[in-house]
């Protein structure tokens, strides 16, 4: 049986003002850190921390141990990718898409996608050097 | 934030237009940007046939693969559908209490359902011109029930408009109609249009107005019983002694414009949508199962293709028997209708030009998410008289959709307790796809008992599905954009030597059975023009 106990006022609350609930997105099993990795409006994400940015994204297809799951084909790890030496690669798929994946560049800001970045850079046992600008981010942007 | 959010989408934009333009204006925009071609659907392919025995390998028994197993083999190909799944139908799916599903990540989904009902993952609604689809359901001899896509009594709501209050569908169409009609009076009679609107015909509009606005004779939108009569009563006119009628009040008109719901709506008024729109009688699935009927003989489960290579007399498939890890074993044939997504093809060995291979690689698979929730009774109905129709929120959420079948009975029902794409442009579908199925219930049920507080007494369990999660297709559908039309569209139908690709991927109508079943046609046509060339 599912537990909820949030009443409508705190559910409320939480989707109108969010800010200060984005963060710690994963250790609370309850309703209202649930509801907090929704994006604060419809049309692009609102998260600014790496994390959130994952847990809200990223996580549906690389999985919460950024391994990835296979099917008939695949959601490729992030954890232990080679490809990922490289941040100007995983930033540059991250705003286009690539493949299958959908591109985030319209409803992430360079910032966001720095942001992201170097949490998967960083976790999931990746140590790779470098950290990714959202200056960098902004030069792989084409040119409107 | 550097880049601009200001700039509306494909999708904001095409709402902008309906809106002031009216669906029809829409559909034409839609259409110049390759987004809604009309289906050029004339009846069954003609198709001439062989010449001399030909084999077909088909990959994939969605409705495209069948559908073109079904027609190839009445022209005379022989024909073999190699299939993932050990089931058909792909996308087109209903989950029924009982049923058990593995994600990609190892979640489990569930469903408890104790009632009839069920629940559509996929495809959900026909629009009355996929004429291709119906034709095969009359065909096949598959009952049609209506499937209420507006209802006026459902709801919009907002947690930040009218107190969180969820307001009526009708009620609110009717005072925008009502105050839109008392605005364009004003400036009729204050002779502001005089330049565009000619002496006669102000006189026929003003006239229409008070109509179809429900105006009073001063051109005002006011409360009175020809208002009640139109968008509701307080009290309704009822027999014998009982209480006077009174019409409901309209609400006040900025109140109604800041609240957002009238935007809610204009989803409402495109072509694919418009009413009636049907179901087949006991779920989705209906329909590939009849065309599993006519060509279960023909299909191979529970294979894995790995490699489609091919030379200028004929292509050879090697695939994995049993699944991943199975078997390896190669089948050749004269021609290949492969209709894998292209998620999925991407990352097969697939030999075929280097453009053709380009326009696999270009396109996106969206994200969308459905949950589906049984409760002890039918509390829509019988305490809100909401039958059938759909609700619209700006939780994430976005909509609940209620069953269109079994009206007025006793018991538990299922509703379609959230549903959302990425072609919206809304980012909520994403999240949503990050949870287990477990969080994804507690979420819809946190969410839902704010529109519904009945949740709490009569929630039973819940069941839920995520495109990015299924193995078989990593994605929901085909995310064109006018870009990607214009350099890959092309290049992905036509036939590359032996190869053919069909599916809603190649089609001008993502996402829906006709696309895939259109695909299929056009691309058999031609390749049974190929043959005979």
């Amino acid at each position: 049986m599912i537990r909820v106990i949030c009443t409508t006022a705190a559910a409320f609350a939480l989707l109108v003002t969010g800010a200060a609930a984005q963060q710690d997105v994963v250790s609370d099993p309850s309703p209202d850190a649930l509801l907090s990795r929704f994006s604060n409006e419809p049309y692009r994400f609102t998260q600014t921390d790496g994390e959130a940015l994952y847990r809200t994204t990223c996580q549906a297809c690389h999985m919460e141990d950024g391994k990835g799951a296979v099917g008939a084909g695949s959601h490729p790890p992030l954890a232990g990718n080679p490809k990922m030496i490289s941040r100007h690669y995983l930033a540059g798929v991250i705003l286009t898409g690539y493949h299958g994946m959908p591109r985030f560049g319209d409803t992430m800001s360079n910032e966001q996608i720095a942001a992201v970045t170097n949490y998967v850079r960083s976790h999931f046992g990746n140590d790779f050097p470098g950290v990714m600008t959202a200056a960098e981010v902004d030069a792989l942007r084409a040119p409107e | 934030m550097a880049t601009g959010f200001s700039t509306p989408t494909r999708r904001q934009l095409l709402s902008m237009i309906g809106h002031v333009a009216g669906s029809a204006a829409m559909y034409q925009a839609m259409t110049s940007m390759g987004f809604a071609a009309d289906s050029g659907y004339t009846g069954a392919p003609d198709l001439q046939g062989p010449r001399e025995g030909r084999h077909v390998l088909i990959l994939g028994a969605g409705i495209a693969g069948m559908a073109a197993a079904y027609e190839l083999r009445r022209a005379g190909y022989e024909v073999k559908i190699i299939e993932y799944q050990n089931r058909h139908g792909g996308r087109c799916l209903t989950i029924r209490g009982g049923d058990r599903f593995t994600e990609m990540g190892g979640h489990h989904i569930t469903c408890d359902f104790e009632s009839e009902g069920y629940f559509n993952p996929g495809p959900w609604r026909l629009p009355v011109h996929h004429q291709a689809l119906f034709d095969y359901a009359r065909k096949f001899n598959v009952p049609m029930q209506p499937f209420i896509n507006r209802n006026e009594k459902a709801y919009l709501h907002s947690p930040n408009a009218f107190g969180g209050q969820p307001q009526r569908i009708g009620e609110v169409e009717t005072d925008m109609r009502g105050y839109v009609s008392e605005l364009l009076a004003k400036s009729l009679n204050q002779r502001a249009l005089d330049q565009v609107v000619t002496m006669e015909d102000r006189e026929k509009l003003l006239q229409g107005l008070k109509g179809w606005g429900v105006l009073d004779k001063n051109y005002k939108y006011r409360v009175s019983d020809d208002v009640g009569g139109a968008r509701g009563w307080d009290i309704r006119p009822g027999g014998g002694l009982m209480p006077d009628k009174k019409p409901s009040q309209p609400f006040d008109l900025s109140t109604l414009l800041q609240s957002g719901l009238w935007s809610q709506m204009f989803g409402l008024n495109t072509y694919s949508h418009e009413a009636p729109m049907f179901e087949p009688v006991g779920g989705m699935d209906k329909i590939t199962d009849a065309f599993a009927n006519e060509v279960a003989d023909l299909i191979q489960f529970d294979a894995r293709v790995t490699r489609i290579a091919q030379g200028d007399n004929g292509v050879t498939v090697t695939y994995e028997d049993g699944g991943r890890g199975g078997e390896v074993r190669e089948e050749s044939a004269d021609w290949c209708v492969c209709t894998i997504p292209l998620s999925v093809l991407v990352q097969l060995d697939v030999e075929c030009s280097d453009k053709m291979k380009k326009a696999i690689g270009a396109v996106p698979y969206a994200s969308a998410f459905k949950i589906s929730m049984e409760f002890k009774r039918r509390f829509w109905e019988q305490d809100e008289m909401i039958y059938g129709g759909i609700s619209y929120t700006d939780l994430p959420l976005v909509q609940i959709a209620y069953p269109n079948y079994g009206f007025f009975s006793d018991g538990p029902a299922v509703v379609q307790a959230a549903y959302d794409t990425a072609t919206a442009g809304r980012t909520f579908t994403y999240t949503w796809s990050t949870m287990t199925p477990q969080e994804r219930i507690e979420a819809a049920f946190a969410l839902g008992r704010q529109i519904h507080p009945q949740y709490d007494e009569e929630f039973m369990s819940g069941t839920s599905w995520v495109w990015h999660r299924v193995p078989w297709s990593l994605g929901c559908y085909g995310q064109w954009t006018e870009e990607l039309r214009e350099q890959h569209y092309e290049t992905l139908c036509e036939i590359d030597n032996r190869l053919v690709l069909a599916g809603e991927h190649c089609s001008h109508i993502p996402a829906w059975l006709e696309g895939g079943l259109l695909s299929a046609l056009d691309a058999i046509r031609r390749l049974d023009q190929r043959e005979n060339a």
